[in-house]
């Protein structure tokens, strides 16, 4: 209960210093909102193929909610951490009584709530405004309440392979490349950024799948489409549950091994 | 081992710090060879140290820049892992990381800090309650006590970033005590503030060691620091302890003179000078000697008989200068060794 205190006491922290970067907030929210629209442009205008199982209002409901499932399953991580390892600030976190980690964790989580204010509403005006061309009517509570688990379930994996990268900035003097390689790229490609993992060829799918990238974008989205099975979603947290484990003992590992070559640079 | 064992409040023996730093030549071709054949340099930042501090003592921790006194501190609160050796502090091992031991401990870095940069002090202390879990009227009254002892009452809810570095200075003592630590790390405490504002955070250590009793590790480059605070002296040199004792002893060993300086109302000295006596300076009527301590009562009753003392001050020599000598005769000492 006490350490419950502390975390809630450092993420309404945290909510206050955002609140103190309006214009940076701002700058996040139209980054990303613009390529979700430019994709979204581009895969209404061509014709799709007969094995495409996405129609029009699928792709409009795909990529309407994609800034904010990327902006809520975010991690800031990977570029705290390593700064507070090079810049010795990590010594202030581990001379106190609370999980050093939590702090960056929760400094991501406060980001990525308070850019709702300005991701929200840009949603439900697009939405508005195309609400002719979208199919809402399969939307029931159970649904809405699978794709909140799998927002947060998304947003942990993500956090916990954030976590595992930006833990090799005990040895590494920069880990944004091994991010952009990790993180980055194969997210974009396999997590359903630039192609909706659904609409895949059938043997990528499955191997996207069984990758944790899908889960950290795509599947809160599928599920809101209406075309994943119930058995189909559970499988989906399987998957995540497993990953989760993978990265947090990855985690666990590194941060032990971390700690010893830890040299507390610059105090 | 727990703290009911051991009556002293940090016990280390043995300690070793070793860090590999990697070297590189000047030039493109020495950053080619280091490439793909990088050499490394082991420095041991801390050697073989043992010391052993009693509760409630306050300890001067004094050493050259490099000597190893951050690195020790670091393995004292739990920063860094010892290569070898042995650390207790308060009966735990730091780099354990026990939250018991770190409500216990406070490190306070002159050039870091522990407030929130963007929120004002008031919303850091908030948040540090909660972390240590301080219930709320012991929060209340500790943090009275503070603001008034620390005399920060107008500055609590300005963005620390706003602060000046005196206020905010007292503002990062204030959250480092906010949990009564038993044991407080002070790594240069008054860097960089004036000396109205070293003296007033002096007078507070003091007043809150007497109010408190917490063991206290003190470095600092500033000697008065370590005059007005320290009731013992460790010095580390090239990461070992070269003196552990009272100040005035290590002034005596040091120095077995004392500092006279004489300011006649005219004409020549008017006593004899005797063996243990040293003229080191001459202006005008003013007259420095170096004299040995168990003569300087009789010289200066020799002075007042003659009446023709404008003025008379007797002095230990100035601390720095004694810590340098103490550095320059421990480095010789290792030269020699090592031929």
């Amino acid at each position: 209960m006490k350490l419950f205190a502390a975390h809630l006491a450092t993420l309404k922290a945290h909510f206050r210093i955002i609140f103190t970067y309006r214009g940076m907030m701002i700058i996040q929210a139209i980054r990303l909102i613009l390529l979700p629209m430019v994709l979204a442009a581009a895969w209404l205008s061509i014709e799709k193929t007969a094995e495409n199982p996405y129609s029009d209002s699928d792709y409009l409901l795909y990529y309407l909610l994609v800034p904010v499932i990327l902006n809520l399953t975010d991690s800031r991580l990977v570029f705290r951490f390593p700064l507070a390892v090079r810049d010795g600030s990590l010594s202030r976190e581990l001379l106190k009584p609370f999980p050093p980690l939590s702090g960056y964790a929760l400094e991501s989580i406060a980001n990525n709530l308070i850019q709702l204010i300005y991701l929200l509403p840009f949603t439900i005006i697009a939405g508005y405004l195309v609400k002719d061309r979208l199919l809402l009517s399969h939307l029931s509570l159970q649904l809405l309440l699978f794709a909140a688990v799998a927002v947060a379930l998304g947003g942990l994996v993500r956090m916990l392979i954030s976590g595992s990268i930006s833990l090799t900035g005990f040895w590494l003097e920069d880990v944004t490349t091994l991010n952009l390689i990790l993180n980055g790229g194969i997210w974009a490609l396999l997590g359903g950024m630039i192609v909706p993992v659904a609409t895949f060829p059938e043997h990528i799918r499955r191997f996207a799948e069984l990758l944790p990238y899908r889960y950290m974008l795509s599947f809160p989205i599928e599920i809101l489409t209406g075309r994943l099975s119930t058995t189909e979603i559970w499988q989906g947290f399987a998957v995540i549950a497993v990953w989760s484990g993978i990265f947090a003992l990855s985690m666990r590992l590194i941060w032990k091994r971390g700690l010893k070559v830890y040299s507390a640079y610059g105090g | 081992m727990t703290e009911s064992q051991s009556e002293s409040a940090i016990i280390v023996r043995q300690l070793c710090r070793e860090f590999k730093v990697r070297q590189k030549s000047e030039g493109l071709a020495a950053s080619v060879r280091n490439f793909f054949s990088p050499e490394y340099k082991t420095v041991h930042a801390v050697a073989n140290l043992d010391m052993r501090i009693e509760s409630g003592e306050i300890i001067g921790f004094l050493g050259p820049n490099g000597a190893g006194k951050t690195t020790t501190l670091k393995m004292l609160s739990g920063l860094l892992v010892p290569t070898s050796g042995n650390i207790e502090v308060l009966g735990y091992t730091p780099f354990n990381r026990d939250h018991d031991f770190l409500k216990s401990i406070s490190l306070v870095m002159g050039q870091k800090q522990n407030l929130w940069w963007d929120l004002p002090p008031v919303e850091t202390f908030e948040i540090h309650r909660r972390i240590y879990a301080i219930g709320d009227a012991e929060f209340k009254t500790r943090l009275s006590e503070l603001i008034a002892m620390l005399e920060i009452e107008n500055c609590l809810e300005t963005q620390t970033r706003k602060l000046s570095l005196g206020q905010r200075m007292r503002c990062e003592l204030a959250v480092s005590l906010l949990h009564q630590p038993r044991i407080l790390f002070l790594d240069e405490p008054t860097i960089g503030l004036d000396i109205l504002m070293q003296k007033k955070i002096r007078g507070f250590l003091l007043d809150y060691h007497r109010r408190f009793k917490p063991t206290i590790l003190l470095t600092s480059h500033y000697m008065d620091d370590v005059a007005a605070l320290a009731q013992r002296v460790i010095v580390i040199n090239n990461g070992g302890k070269i003196f552990d004792g009272r100040l005035k002893e290590l002034t005596e060993h040091m120095r077995p003179e004392k500092v006279m300086t004489v300011i006649i109302n005219n004409g020549e000295f008017p006593c004899q000078l005797r063996e243990g006596c040293r003229l080191i300076h001459r202006e005008g009527q003013m007259f420095r000697f170096l004299v040995k301590r168990e003569i300087v009562g009789e010289l200066a009753a020799c002075l007042y008989s003659t009446g023709q003392i404008a003025d008379l001050s007797i002095e230990d020599a100035p601390l720095e200068e004694i810590i340098g000598q103490l550095f320059v005769s421990d480095n010789d000492s290792a030269a020699t060794a090592q031929e």
